[in-house]
């Protein structure tokens, strides 16, 4: 566990840069004020607060959707919530909080209707989203049509929820999502375990005497009422990505659910305080598509660097791997070669080399050279000192495993997963390596 | 698309009189019935092998980002090649099916890369792709027609107004110039602007302009009043022509490849083995979708696209398990929901309830004043239509509905109770505890059901001529006798299968 004292280098590196963004995302304001040298607004910094929050929100409960393979769920649930919002408008009126709650309520009803759709016919979950995303939405849509065509002029506006609206953000908009968002926090924060459970493990959840359909339930009802609260920043269609993409990102960089979580928050924060910031310098920049595109930005950055996960880091260590593959392999044919024609260090013709090892033998001569552990004599190949021991405890080490694979039953030796390309002196203890070298010696190589 | 539409217009008119189908095309509602007809085949056609491949949502996906290629195709036409603006362009077609198979290949690399998964893969490329296009639409496009709103939407409504004239007698193109008799003559300042003064400057320069000079078409020549006869024209809408294009070529990809989608559906390592190479096939199918998504988004607006490609192959899904039958059965469905969708929108449910008497109902229900004129948007009528479609099929399925399954399911409840309680009476009549165990008032009590039940089952069996009652307990009968030894030898069978195998 990463509590106490004693973090790993990993977990060290994933709190540096949670704090590292934790701060880039509080000092956005002053930060970028700095570097563009413009004055924000008070309304610019609502918005970019608004979406700081809700970025921080919509990252950390959707690293669930994302872990639960559930990603397109948020896509369905923010379409399906706009028939709420019209349905609440011709009940109530054009009142914020009550939009909200209307549009909670569809968006949960068709969360329903999707499980009920998948627990009684054979329809699979993309098309129960599809089919639930496509209806709930022209239901909206028929109803908004119908809404226009009252001639009271109140209605305009309900439409920034299909498309988010971010500049229409107010103080009072931020504190109720603020207020809700708290609460939802409070939520996951309680039922973490829970929730842990239920998503790596509903089995075992269950076995243990949680209720999983209640938690679920619960878990889900979170995600919405995030999706309701961001309708108004990003609109139902880019919600979508607004939810996934800052989980998507962080999962790159750990493999601890709270360290996910934490930096899927920070990330979010990030994309919405950023985006928002970004769509201030010209007022034909909308605020949401500018969200998406920064949060998008991160997911390649952590695809690309994470380390040990990200593709750069793969495909340096391919290129490692193969470079030490090649060399090894020349080695041990040069070695060979050698010591069938006299002493380990007699020339080996080039033809030869280049023979047996094809393309590998290019590359591996190039690396050995370069260690300085062969050179090009007169009449071919010559290992150098250090070529020859080098060969030498390779062979060495090979035998010992050797010996290992065929007596480690026998002189009672340690278990050790085989992997002949590691030192075996450093994986066993040094009494067991003393019997390993004494069977050796015995001859009982094979 | 122009010789195509006049072949359609000679073949129709063998059967109609001109005036006849200027008038049908002329109605709206014949208009837009058949433009959703026509995506619904070809959407129900494709969305059929989305829904057993699993890609529905893909369809969702490559529908939103069109946009992106239909806007990354227009700012290209008018910036870069100076082509005019226009939003019906084949270009734009083009730029729009590009991006759709963009989105999959954008998906299949991010998700191929190993380090997400296939839906989060989607999750991401769409609204990237979506976000970007809203961006440039917002940045460097002023065209009206050219909005998101108008991508969601659509005007299905509007299609019959958006011909072509074709002119089939006394067609005579008339060439407006300067000498013409009817060529309006006009003064125009020419250096107003370039000096930045007012017409009335004494510096102002005047040229002649002609303001109606040009080539006007047979219809354009008419309605300008440039022809004494009236030509003989027929209006064809734009969107029909278009619609059913998408539709003959599903049809025909459907019925070409039909043996090698369904392969490639039901078993794509064997197709490969064949050689019937199913990524071709994959990606064909996408460019299509691609193409119909498209090609549907003038009509009923790139979201409810999506409602046409998976809610009917959904519902006949629920009807059949052929694949064959879904295939006709789909978009069947689709073009039942877009004839029904348009009464809908003009308020009318499935022709049997007005939608006025169900507002007046909720305002005399809630106490609301809500206008009881219902019009509303006919794609989105057309959608839900379908939605309720699918809602019978869900309901009323003779094999996987909620009714069949409920029965089955309680007649199978039924007949294990029978069973039970025969094998009861079967274990112990003829023992010592006959008299305790099988009497008929206490005989719940040991399978702890309600005496009710038990009494209902017991009804059954006599009905059945299964059991009679002997003085207070039940007694197996000849027939019950026989039913209960069938019973006890399956399942001693079932139950000494495997050692019976060996």
């Amino acid at each position: 566990m990463t509590s106490g004292g004693a973090l790993s280098a990993d977990d060290r590196r994933v709190w540096l840069i949670i704090a590292a963004m934790a701060l880039v995302s509080l000092l956005l304001i002053p930060l970028s004020q700095a570097l563009f040298g413009l004055r924000f607004t008070y309304t610019v910094r609502v918005v970019a607060l608004g979406g700081s929050f809700l970025g921080l929100l919509s990252g950390a409960l959707g690293c669930f959707a994302v872990l639960r393979r559930e990603s397109l769920l948020g896509d369905a649930l923010s379409h399906a919530a706009l028939p709420g919002v019209a349905i609440a408008f011709l009940l109530a009126g054009r009142e914020l909080s009550l939009l909200l709650i209307g549009a909670g309520i569809a968006s949960w009803l068709s969360l329903r209707f999707i499980a009920a759709l998948l627990a009684t016919t054979r329809i699979k979950q993309d098309a129960a989203l599809g089919i639930v995303l496509a209806s709930w939405f022209a239901a909206g849509i028929a109803l908004l049509a119908y809404i226009q065509s009252i001639p009271d002029a109140s209605q305009a506006g309900l439409d920034h929820f299909i498309f988010g609206q971010a500049a229409a953000i107010i103080e009072s908009d931020v504190r109720l999502v603020m207020g809700v968002g708290s609460i939802i926090l409070c939520l996951l924060a309680l039922l973490w375990k829970e929730f842990k459970l239920v998503t790596f493990d509903a089995e075992f959840a269950g076995a243990n005497g949680l209720r999983i359909g209640l938690i679920n339930t619960l878990l889900s009802t979170l995600i919405v009422v995030t999706i309701v609260l961001g309708l108004q920043l990003a609109g139902v269609i880019l919600m979508v990505g607004m939810l996934i993409a800052p989980g998507v990102a962080a999962r790159q960089w750990t493999h601890e659910l709270n360290q996910m979580v934490i930096l899927a928050a920070v990330f979010g924060a990030f994309s919405g305080g950023f985006g928002a910031v970004i769509s201030a310098l010209d007022s034909d920049i909308p605020t949401g598509p500018t969200i998406i595109v920064v949060a998008f930005a991160l997911v390649l950055m952590s695809l690309t660097l994470a380390p040990g996960r990200g593709l750069l880091w793969s495909r340096l260590r391919q290129r490692s791997n193969r470079r030490a593959f090649a060399a090894r392999n020349t080695l041990r044919h040069l070695y060979r070669y050698a010591l069938a024609h006299g002493a380990a260090n007699s020339p080996v013709p080039d033809s030869f080399i280049r023979g047996v090892g094809d393309r590998g033998a290019e590359l591996g001569l190039r690396e050995l050279g370069g260690a300085g552990h062969v050179r090009l004599g007169e009449s071919g190949w010559q290992l150098s000192e250090s070529g020859v021991e080098l060969a030498r405890r390779d062979l060495h080490n090979q035998q010992l495993w050797e010996t290992y694979r065929l007596y480690a039953h026998e002189l009672d030796l340690p278990d050790l997963a085989e992997d002949r390309e590691r030192e075996i002196a450093s994986l066993l203890p040094a009494d067991a390596l003393a019997k390993l070298e004494a069977k050796l010696a015995e001859g009982a190589h094979p | 698309m122009m010789p195509l539409e006049r072949f359609l217009i000679e073949s129709l008119l063998n059967f109609l009189t001109r005036e006849e189908l200027n008038a049908f095309l002329r109605s709206p509602q014949n208009t837009a019935t058949l433009i959703g007809a026509l995506i619904a085949v070809s959407g129900a056609l494709l969305g059929a092998f989305l829904l057993l491949r699993g890609l529905s949502m893909t369809s969702d996906a490559i529908s939103h980002t069109a946009l992106l290629g239909i806007v990354v195709a227009f700012l290209l036409m008018t910036g870069v090649f100076g082509l005019e603006g226009d939003t019906s362009s084949p270009w734009l077609i083009l730029g729009a099916s590009l991006a759709g198979v963009g989105t999959v290949l954008l998906t299949e690399m991010l998700y191929r890369s190993g380090l997400l998964r296939q839906d989060a893969a989607l999750g991401l490329a769409f609204p990237l792709l979506f976000a970007i296009a809203v961006i440039l639409v917002s940045r460097f496009v002023d065209d009206v027609h050219l909005d998101e709103d108008a991508v969601l939407v659509g005007e299905i409504g509007l299609a019959w107004a958006n011909t072509n004239s074709h002119c089939f007698d006394r067609c005579q193109s008339v060439t407006v110039s300067e000498d013409h008799p009817a060529a309006r003559m006009t003064r125009q300042c020419r250096n107003c602007r370039a000096l930045g003064i007012n017409p009335r400057d004494s510096r102002a320069e005047f040229v002649e302009v002609c303001g109606n000079c040009g080539d006007y078409s047979p219809a354009q020549a008419w309605s300008a009043g440039l022809l004494e006869r009236e030509p003989a024209l027929v209006f064809f809408p734009k969107s029909i022509t278009v619609t059913l294009v998408m539709a003959l070529l599903t049809l025909a990809f459907t019925l070409i490849f039909y043996k090698e989608l369904k392969l490639a559906t039901f078993d794509a390592a064997l197709a490969k083995a064949l050689g019937f190479r199913p990524a071709l096939m994959h990606y064909a199918l996408m460019i299509l979708v691609s193409l119909v998504a498209v090609g549907a988004f003038d009509a009923v607006g790139s979201i409810l696209v999506i409602a046409f490609f998976i809610i009917p192959p959904a519902a006949a899904y629920l009807l059949t398990d052929r694949l064959a039958l879904m295939l006709l059965l789909s978009p069947l469905i689709g073009a039942l929901g877009a004839v029904f969708g348009y009464d809908l929108a003009r308020g009318q449910l499935f022709g049997l309830l007005p939608v006025a008497s169900v507002i007046a109902l909720i305002n005399r229900v809630f106490g609301l004043e809500l206008i009881e004129d219902w019009d509303s948007s006919i794609s989105a009528s057309m959608v839900l239509t379908i939605f309720a479609l699918f809602l019978v099929a869900w309901v009323f399925s003779p094999r996987y509905g909620l009714i069949a399954t409920a029965l089955r399911r309680a007649n199978s409840r039924r007949r294990f109770a029978d069973q039970v309680v025969l094998a009861h009476i079967h274990n112990h009549q003829h023992t010592p505890q006959a008299a305790t165990e099988l009497r008929v008032d206490t005989l719940h009590a040991h399978f702890r059901w309600t005496p009710r039940r038990m009494t209902r089952v017991l009804t059954r069996l006599r009905a059945l001529g299964l059991i009679r009652i002997e003085s207070g307990g039940a007694v197996l009968t000849e027939r019950g006798e026989g039913q209960a030894h069938r019973f006890r030898r399956t399942m001693l069978e079932a139950r000494n299968m495997p050692s019976s195998a060996e």
